[in-house]
């Protein structure tokens, strides 16, 4: 018989059967050939993927324990300088793990590639195995019943083709026009069986619904664009165009003239805090909300509202209100000459916001580090800063460095100064309205408004990576859920009625290979159904 | 009521009332078991009663605080540590005592009201007073993300308490450590003292004597259980060691936390001869981290959809997703150990603790370690 037997529960790591190597030595491709399909034979194994699993598990924990650089790249150039964290020395065999970056580090990737192997590997013969079964599986005949199975009798009327029919009767329900039960008669018995291919092919499901996943985040990588950018409050703003952003993210086949061209500008920024340092939650935030002006290329104008969880999307664009600080604007003269007037980005901490001025027309480099409190009102001996966030007696703290800025040598964001070839000059506390004097340099703070950070992104992959979740859920509920049993009606002659009638005796078996509970209470359901049908009685 | 008045009654709902009802409720349930009769477990003593009595009146005043702590800060009780480890409690609890009613286990149940005070206590060391939620965390999407993973962790607590009577219950059951697998005829048979197992439907564990049940006990040895629990323990609870200031603080609530558990631990232990056959345990557990493993899953894809709605993407690999990731790799790692040969009964039920410990961990980590780097993204 060559039809694959059937009433064999899937078997997840099948013996694997080898043909006796052949004696004496081998040529040399047979010993590549022989390593080739060992290593494949090895990837098949559940045990190699429980092994991977478990190694990508350790990664994850490694990641959750150290910085990540794509994360917090602040605290990891920290804790490489031995500032923080178990020191420089530890620091640097962790880095050359790669473990300061996980998910893009190439042990990662490797871990991924294996698993997805090894998943590919044990997939093909369960999808070839599963649609065999979908398409010939027969339950087979009872012979003889296990210790472990159900079995209840139903004694009914009538004789034994009859009572056969109604066992057929009660195991013939639909769902969505398909037959919950596939059925096979034979002159003495009804077999049945359902959730042979449900629960595989809802395990399949959940398998493949990573490939799905897999799939949808690449393109998407490839695709996507997402940049960010900072406006100030009554400033022009910025159109969208690659050179506008000041991080910008596009994927290996995002076109640069792909961006349509608009033009956002910041019409008011609203943010608040509980202020009463004795109320419940004091301190944190109330509002976070823009309202934005959007000019598309046709000259059209539309007010919009950006908040927390509310996205302003235009021409499938999202934009996001990502972050928020003060702007002060500083004005830097050498010798009565502007060398830098502009509005100064700076970044929160904890009480205190930080930017900087990098002003390179100066000779030599100007660079300020900014400082701003924006609640610090009078004290006895100074500013008192109370570290409190909202803006009623700002004042700013400028260092003043001079030297090479060394920008473009350096890598240095907008709100960070490299200090390593500048020399301190002084500092100054600042109100708006104050100027100071370095030497030949003069600072004024002018004036102080917000600036808020908006990110623009396009993700096409989203509705690619719903689709493959829902995949997944419905593949891993009905894998969960769904159970393989069967049941079995035995029809026996039975001493006939009272009135000489013909009787017969039911046997109902019930076998399950998986959620036995479950089944036994649906055996007892359906042994119920079938007396209450035939009008017999149980045994 | 004024706020203030309602955040009082929470308070008291929750310590000492509910705290009370469930400490009672296990010990009247956990007595009721070693109560035999005629060589059988009382099933329906009166103990066991009044055992059920208090878990109802707990699981009632339970929720009473959730309802009450909810009106006192105008906000579904999901917003910190206390908050979430309390529902946590509620759901394992709760949803316990509903799976065991449908599985027929009632021996059970005073392990489940055992786990429900362990982790009750331990909300109270987080306790936070009733308070407003920050704006962006204030939608629906949240409500929906964190009410499955909340039902997640409750439902996985209860599979590791299960988990962890499965793997006494085969102490018990005298089985070196190798054999692993329960196909088939129960090795419990051979072992279950003269006068055999009574219930072919496994309903109750027959015990005959006293004697007995103090020699079952005694495969377990005490003290290895302690030192494997406070270890166990340690590979969560260092992180309020390394969290909390000044030092002293944070290792007494380490110890705290330890000595709590290993406490538990010897109290299983002495009702372990109660416990149903290691098969019954292990199916029971397999069920229940299967149905937390549905919830962790949807919770977390609800999650990146919503990081996709207010962050503008939806994934990062924050602490927090990727201590979700982890917890789901590692459970996915339980459910493929239930099915890989040389895996199958005590080792997978290993690994089923390891993500219960994963899931713990990443969970106090993420909250109370990398609270700094926690930030909405940067420029
Ligand atoms: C990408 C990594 C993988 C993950 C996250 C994963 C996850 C899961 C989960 C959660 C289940 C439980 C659902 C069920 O019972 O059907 C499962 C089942 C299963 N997985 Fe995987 N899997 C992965 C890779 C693999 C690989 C590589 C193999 C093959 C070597 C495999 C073989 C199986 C089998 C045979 C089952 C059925 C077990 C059962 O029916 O209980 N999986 N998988």
């Amino acid at each position: 018989m060559s039809r694959p037997d059937s009433a064999a529960p899937p078997v997840m790591d099948p013996p694997v059967r080898r043909a006796a190597p052949p004696p004496g030595p081998r040529p040399p491709h047979r010993v590549v050939l022989d390593a080739v399909a060992m290593a494949w034979r090895t990837l098949t194994r559940m045990r190699t993927a429980l092994w991977l699993l478990f190694g990508l598990a350790l990664q994850s924990a490694v990641a959750t324990v150290v910085p990540q650089a794509p994360n917090v790249p602040g605290t990891v150039r920290a804790w490489l300088a031995g500032e923080e964290g178990p020191g420089a020395g530890v620091s640097g065999v962790l880095d050359a793990l790669g473990a300061f970056d996980v998910y893009g580090s190439t042990i990662f990737l490797a871990f991924l590639l294996l698993l997805f192997l090894s998943l590919t590997a044990c997939l093909v013969p369960r999808i070839r195995g599963w649609w065999r079964l979908v398409r010939r599986s027969q339950p087979p005949l009872l012979r003889a019943a296990a210790p472990d199975d159900v079995r209840a009798g139903v004694l009914v009327g009538g004789d034994r083709d009859a009572a056969l029919a109604a066992a057929r009767e009660v195991l013939s329900d639909r769902i969505l026009g398909v037959a919950r039960w596939r059925v096979r008669t034979a002159p003495d018995q009804v077999a049945a069986e359902t959730g042979l291919w449900s629960r595989e092919g809802g395990s399949l499901a959940f398998h493949l619904s990573f490939y799905a996943l897999l799939a949808a985040i690449v393109l998407g990588q490839l695709t996507s664009f997402e940049g960010q950018r900072g406006v100030v409050e009554g400033e022009p703003g910025f159109v969208d165009a690659a050179v506008s952003y000041w991080t910008y993210d596009p994927g290996r086949w995002f076109p640069e003239d792909a961006h349509a061209g608009w033009r956002l500008d910041l019409a008011s920024f609203e943010v608040d805090w509980i202020r009463d340092p004795l109320a419940p939650g004091a301190g944190q935030p109330t509002v976070f909300r823009s309202e934005v002006d959007v000019t598309r290329p046709d000259g059209t104008v539309e007010r919009a509202v950006v908040e927390g969880n509310r996205p302003l999307v235009v021409d499938g664009r999202k934009i996001h209100q990502l972050d928020w600080g003060y702007a002060p604007r500083v004005v830097v003269r050498q010798g009565g000459e502007v060398v830098h007037d502009g509005w100064v980005p700076t970044l929160a901490g904890t009480g205190v916001f930080s930017g900087a001025v990098k002003a390179p027309a100066a000779e030599p480099d100007v660079g300020l580090e900014l400082y701003l409190y924006p609640y610090a009102p009078d004290g006895p001996d100074g500013p008192r800063l109370t570290g409190a966030p909202w803006a009623e007696a700002p004042v700013l703290l400028a260092w003043q460095w001079r030297g090479d800025l060394q920008l473009g040598a350096t890598q240095q964001t907008i709100t960070e100064l490299d200090v390593s070839r500048l020399d301190l000059e002084g500092a100054a506390w600042l109100r708006p309205g104050d100027v100071t004097a370095f030497g030949d340099v003069e600072v004024e703070f002018v004036e102080l408004r917000r600036w808020v950070g908006f990110q623009v992104s396009r993700r096409p992959q989203v509705p690619g990576l719903l689709a493959a979740s829902a995949l997944l859920t419905l593949g891993l509920v009905t894998a969960l859920y769904a159970y393989r049993r069967r049941i079995w009606v035995l029809a026996e002659p039975a001493p006939g009625g009272p009135d000489g009638t013909p009787r017969t005796l039911l046997t109902v078996v019930g076998r399950a290979f998986q959620r036995p509970d479950a089944a036994a209470e649906e055996h007892a359901r359906l042994v119920d159904e079938l007396a209450r049908r035939t009008g017999g009685t149980r045994t | 009521m004024t706020d203030a008045q309602l955040a009082d009654l929470s308070r008291v709902l929750y310590s000492p009332v509910t705290l009370a009802l469930y400490t009672a409720a296990a010990i009247a349930l956990l007595a009721a078991l070693s109560r035999t009769v005629g060589g059988e477990v009382a099933r329906g003593g009166a103990l066991r009663r009044l055992g059920r009595v208090l878990a109802a009146a707990g699981i009632a005043a339970h929720v009473a605080h959730e309802v009450v702590r909810g009106l006192a800060q105008d906000r579904l009780p999901l917003g910190n540590m206390f908050e979430v480890t309390s529902l946590m409690a509620l759901v394992g609890v709760a949803g316990g005592l509903w799976y065991l009613r449908t599985r027929r286990r009632p021996e059970l149940e005073g392990f489940v009201l055992l786990g429900g005070t362990l982790l009750l206590g331990l909300a109270l060391l987080m306790y936070a007073e009733p308070g407003p939620l920050m704006p962006i965390l204030t939608t629906w999407w949240r409500t929906f993300h964190v009410s499955l993973l909340v039902g997640g962790m409750g439902v996985f607590a209860a599979g590791f308490l299960f988990t962890a009577l499965y793997l006494l219950r085969v102490r018990i059951d005298g089985l070196d450590a190798d054999a692993g697998e329960h196909r088939g005829t129960s090795p419990a048979d051979a072992t279950v003292p003269e006068g055999g197992p009574v219930d072919g439907g496994g309903a109750a564990v027959a015990v005959r004597s006293a004697p007995d049940v103090a020699a079952l006990r005694r495969r377990i040895p005490a003290g290895r259980l302690a030192a494997g629990v406070f270890l166990g323990a340690s590979t969560v609870s260092w992180v309020w060691a390394v969290a909390l200031e000044p030092l002293s603080t944070g290792l007494a609530r380490m110890l705290t936390v330890n000595v709590a558990l290993v406490a538990a631990a010897l109290l299983a232990r002495w009702f372990a001869p109660h416990l149903p056959d290691a098969e019954v345990l292990d199916g029971i557990a397999h069920r229940t981290v299967a149905f937390g493993f549905v919830l962790w899953t949807v919770g977390t894809i609800a999650g990146a959809m919503w990081a996709e709605q207010s962050w503008g993407r939806f994934w990062g690999w924050d602490p927090k997703e990727t201590g979700a990731f982890l917890t789901w790799v590692a459970y996915a790692g339980y459910l493929h150990g239930r099915a890989t040969r040389g895996f199958r009964g005590e080792r997978a039920a290993w690994i089923g603790v390891g993500a219960f410990v994963t899931l713990m961990a990443t969970y106090l980590v993420a909250n109370y370690v990398i609270v700094g780097l926690h930030s909405y993204a940067g420029l």
